[in-house]
């Protein structure tokens, strides 16, 4: 008797148990698969870490007064506010700080980014599918283009954030969506990010480098990728900007127009503008009015600090004034508490030595204020500053010094207070000679000075950036043409040591060599005064550091009144 | 006539030709960078030689100093105006755009001067040394003494902290919506006519008096004509031709005036532009602004000069 199995099911045909089996995989898949059939790069890239917020009001005009006249139109060759006031939203960088903080590094345009651990490549990951607002693709070779031109500008072109890039080698794409920076030699991780996320390095379209020659200053509309577009622009008036509705960061910007009037900083015009309720936000308020906004209902008025020292500088070519102690003690001599109050309806200022006071490297305020030159009570470092005198064999004082003054409301009030206290402290007889700002650079530039008062800025507040500017030995604000081997060796191992702990002492070491032998003789550092109507939402810049970094609005949104 | 108006047509050419060499030799020796404000001051202090070569040769002022001032000339001859060293706007649209502005508080603050500066001159010449020519004559001396730029300051700040009001802040032109256009333009019309019309009140108060001396002033109050037909028939008329010649220098004055009273105003005048461009050393800007005022001035002279033989017949032309 034969037992007639059940032979196995054909190839082709489809059993229960492989029925069911294949239904769960296909049932399961449909719920998975979009994590899969996306591309490689995309299935990584993350949204950015400004999500949308659902109880924002969507649509309204943003009405924002800033100096929005510049000098030309190219952001990377610019460092005034009147280029990156009214243009920033425009544009998008590799990287950013926060809105909500003015600190906090997040990706921008680079959604990740990796750096190898010797700490000489920086790679970075772009997002996919974000256009120019001229309909091109954006792509790593508008990055490396971009970055190019910023490490090693064109003949004719003249960047101020080149030397954040001087360790930059090759820049190289590695495919549309990742680029990778490699340097010749590390430098501090918060540097190089700080530098990739500085408000100034907006990514430009290389078409469009190329079609201009690489000189954007007479292209008053250049594409971005920003949340806003360019509408139209009446010069010293209005710029007028849109939303774009194809921006990569979906669901932002919330506000559908953006009206950017012109208003000198700190002038009456502004305040006055703010006051009537011409305008929603006003940037740089003169603080009489500021004052006044703060007393109003239904607005808000805030300060932050802002990257600029206010300073004066001595001619190291000048014989008295080549002797460290002789400039020791005219910066003994400073009454910095006072210098802040002759101006204090003039601009927003505060008492601060060679280091940014309010960054972590520096000596901390309270500490600060204990030292001679920066005491509320002058007597024991103007006592210091009779006995360096004497010593240096300038005890009956100076004579016929020429202090050039810029033509600037605040630098004129500092000048006479300044000269007093030359006079009145160490006998310093100095002659006033107000000049316009071009000649005042021009002077500055020549050595026709003895005493020169000015102000100038950094991008970022790591001391990096700016000891080779300012105190570098050929760094090109170092007027005085000073030099102090010492402190330039210890500027470069500022520069290289990555550890942070051991840069920060090695800057408190820096801080040490300029207070006996001053570069220059701080006399105070800016503030920002910000004022805006409770209606407008979504930005507070108390903690921001500048105002270069953060100028997108994409997070501003107008409350119903 | 016409061989008068040759002769003053080759005056007034001369004149700005002479105006126009005047600038632009005084704007190119003055010292400073014009760069400066160009690159701002850090991209000012890296500027390498070679980086400034090659920018002033894409100012067009590395070119020879005659060369620049003859290419200037054949720009005015061809009516283009040359473009702004800085944002690429032309001089031409900045005129076109800001210049009405400015007319309209020429033109309002001359109407202002002659609406009150003559009642005031005729109500003192005829009431000399009365109380109210005493008021008129020391309110003419306030006004002309009071910079019209402080005097504009004030009023900016007046009514912000007493009513919250501010003008408009960006250019509204007259046939867009002429309330806000008012608005903007009225500020300073007042404050360069009250300026002016204390010229004009203090002018015609003189001539008024010497003319109501007059045998012709006498016979016509003796043929018993009424006050106001002997005042604006025959006094006035007599007396006025001094007063006119006074507004033509005046026009002058305002055009001057104006350019510190509408930055005062915040007002967004020819007037602000060129204190906007002397501080950023925008040659351009300057040497077509300062002759574009000028060339007014000059015009406005030889129509003062024509206005004579029209209404002084005794007055002929050869």
């Amino acid at each position: 008797m034969s037992v007639e199995r059940p032979s196995p099911p054909p190839a082709n045909t489809v059993s229960r148990r492989t029925f069911l089996r294949t239904l769960g995989i296909a049932g399961g898949g449909v719920v998975v698969a979009p994590a899969f059939v996306r591309t490689p790069a995309s299935a990584q890239e993350t949204p950015s870490p400004l999500r949308p917020d659902p109880t924002a009001k969507r649509g309204g005009t943003l009405r924002y007064a800033v100096h929005n006249a510049p000098a030309h139109f190219d952001v990377h060759q610019s460092g005034t506010v009147a280029n990156i006031g009214p243009q920033s939203p425009m544009y998008d960088t590799l990287l950013r700080r926060h809105p909500k903080d003015g600190q906090t590094i997040i990706p921008d345009l680079a959604w990740k980014w990796d750096i190898a651990p010797d700490g000489k490549k920086y790679t970075f990951h772009l997002r996919k599918g974000v256009k120019f607002h001229d309909g091109g693709d954006f792509t790593a070779e508008d990055v490396r283009a971009t970055y190019e031109r910023i490490a090693r500008p064109p003949k004719g072109i003249v960047i101020p954030r080149t030397p954040l890039f001087s360790t930059v080698g090759d820049i190289v794409a590695l495919d549309p969506h990742k680029i990778e920076f490699r340097l010749t030699e590390p430098r501090p991780r918060a540097f190089m990010l700080g530098a990739f996320a500085s408000g100034w390095n907006i990514i430009v379209r290389k078409k469009t480098l190329d079609e201009h020659g690489g000189n954007l200053r007479q292209v008053m509309n250049y594409p971005g990728t920003g949340p806003f577009r360019h509408v139209s622009r009446k010069d010293k008036e209005i710029w007028i900007m849109e939303r774009n509705p194809d921006y990569w960061n979906k669901g932002l910007p919330y506000i559908d127009r953006l009206e950017v009037y012109h208003m000198f900083p700190f002038s009456p015009e502004l305040g006055s503008a703010f006051l009537s309720g011409k305008i929603d936000y006003a940037r740089l308020m003169d603080p009489v009015s500021w004052r006044k906004a703060k007393e109003m209902p239904g607005a808000t008025a805030a300060n932050f600090n802002q990257s600029v020292i206010q300073a004066f500088w001595t001619n190291m070519n000048k014989k008295p004034l080549a002797d460290p102690r002789v400039r020791r003690a005219i910066h003994l001599a400073m009454d910095r508490h006072a210098l802040v109050e002759v101006v204090k309806d003039t601009a927003p200022m505060q008492v601060g030595g060679f280091v940014y006071p309010f960054h972590e490297f520096s000596t901390p305020r309270a500490e600060l204020e204990k030292r001679l030159g920066y005491q509320a009570d002058v007597t024991p470092a103007v006592q210091e500053a009779r006995r360096l005198m004497r010593e240096a064999g300038y005890g009956q004082g100076i004579k016929g010094l020429d202090f050039v003054v810029r033509d600037i409301a605040t630098f004129k009030l500092w000048a006479v207070a300044i000269q007093a206290m030359l006079k009145e402290h160490i006998n310093v007889e100095t002659n006033l000679r107000v000049v316009q700002t071009s000649v005042w650079f021009d002077e500055a530039a020549a050595g026709n000075f003895d005493l020169a008062i000015s102000a100038i800025v950094s991008t970022l507040m790591d001391p990096s950036d700016y000891f080779s500017a300012w105190y570098g030995k050929d760094g090109p604000q170092n007027y005085s043409r000073w030099t102090n081997p010492a402190f330039h060796d210890l500027a470069n191992q500022i520069e290289r040591e990555l550890d942070d702990v051991k840069r920060k002492a090695l800057v408190r070491k820096a801080e040490d060599i300029l207070e006996q032998d001053p570069p220059l003789i701080p006399v105070a550092y800016e503030q920002i005064y910000d004022a805006w109507y409770n209606k407008v939402r979504g930005q507070n810049p108390s903690t921001y550091f500048g105002i270069y970094d953060v100028v997108r609005w994409d997070t501003v949104w107008i409350a119903p009144t | 006539m016409r061989k008068y108006l040759v002769r003053r047509a080759v005056y007034a050419a001369g004149t700005l030709l002479g105006v126009s060499l005047i600038i632009f030799v005084v704007l190119r020796i003055l010292p400073g960078d014009p760069l400066v404000a160009i690159l701002g001051v850090e991209g000012h202090a890296r500027m390498s030689a070679a980086d400034r070569v090659r920018i002033m040769a894409d100012l067009g002022l590395s070119a020879p100093l005659p060369v620049q001032y003859g290419r200037w000339l054949v720009d005015i001859g061809a009516g283009r105006l040359g473009r702004s060293f800085f944002r690429g706007d032309t001089v031409s649209e900045l005129i076109l755009h800001r210049g009405p502005i400015s007319a309209e508080i020429g033109v309002l603050a001359l109407v202002i001067s002659w609406l009150v500066g003559l009642p005031v001159g005729i109500l003192s010449a005829f009431r000399p040394n009365s109380v109210p020519d005493g008021v008129a004559r020391a309110l003419s001396v306030l006004f002309i003494a009071i910079p019209g730029f402080w005097l504009g300051m004030l009023i900016v700040l007046a009514l912000l902290f007493w009513f919250g009001y501010k003008a408009p802040i960006v250019i509204v032109h007259v046939w867009q919506d002429p309330w806000q256009n008012l608005q903007i333009v009225i500020g300073p019309a007042v404050v360069l006519g009250l300026a002016q019309g204390a010229y004009i009140a203090r002018m015609s108060r003189s001539c008024l008096l010497e003319v109501i001396g007059d045998d012709f002033v006498r016979t016509a109050r003796a043929k018993g004509l009424r006050e106001g037909l002997v005042v604006f028939r025959h006094a006035l008329p007599n007396a006025l031709l001094p007063v006119i010649t006074i507004s033509g220098v005046l026009l002058g004055f305002v055009l001057g005036g104006s350019v510190a009273v509408e930055q005062a105003f915040g007002v967004p005048g020819l007037g602000r532009a060129l204190v906007t461009a002397v501080i950023e050393r925008d040659i351009i800007v300057v040497q077509n602004l300062v002759l574009l005022y000028a060339s007014i001035f000059v015009i406005i002279n030889v129509l003062v000069d024509l206005s004579y033989a029209w209404l002084d017949p005794r007055i002929r032309y050869g």
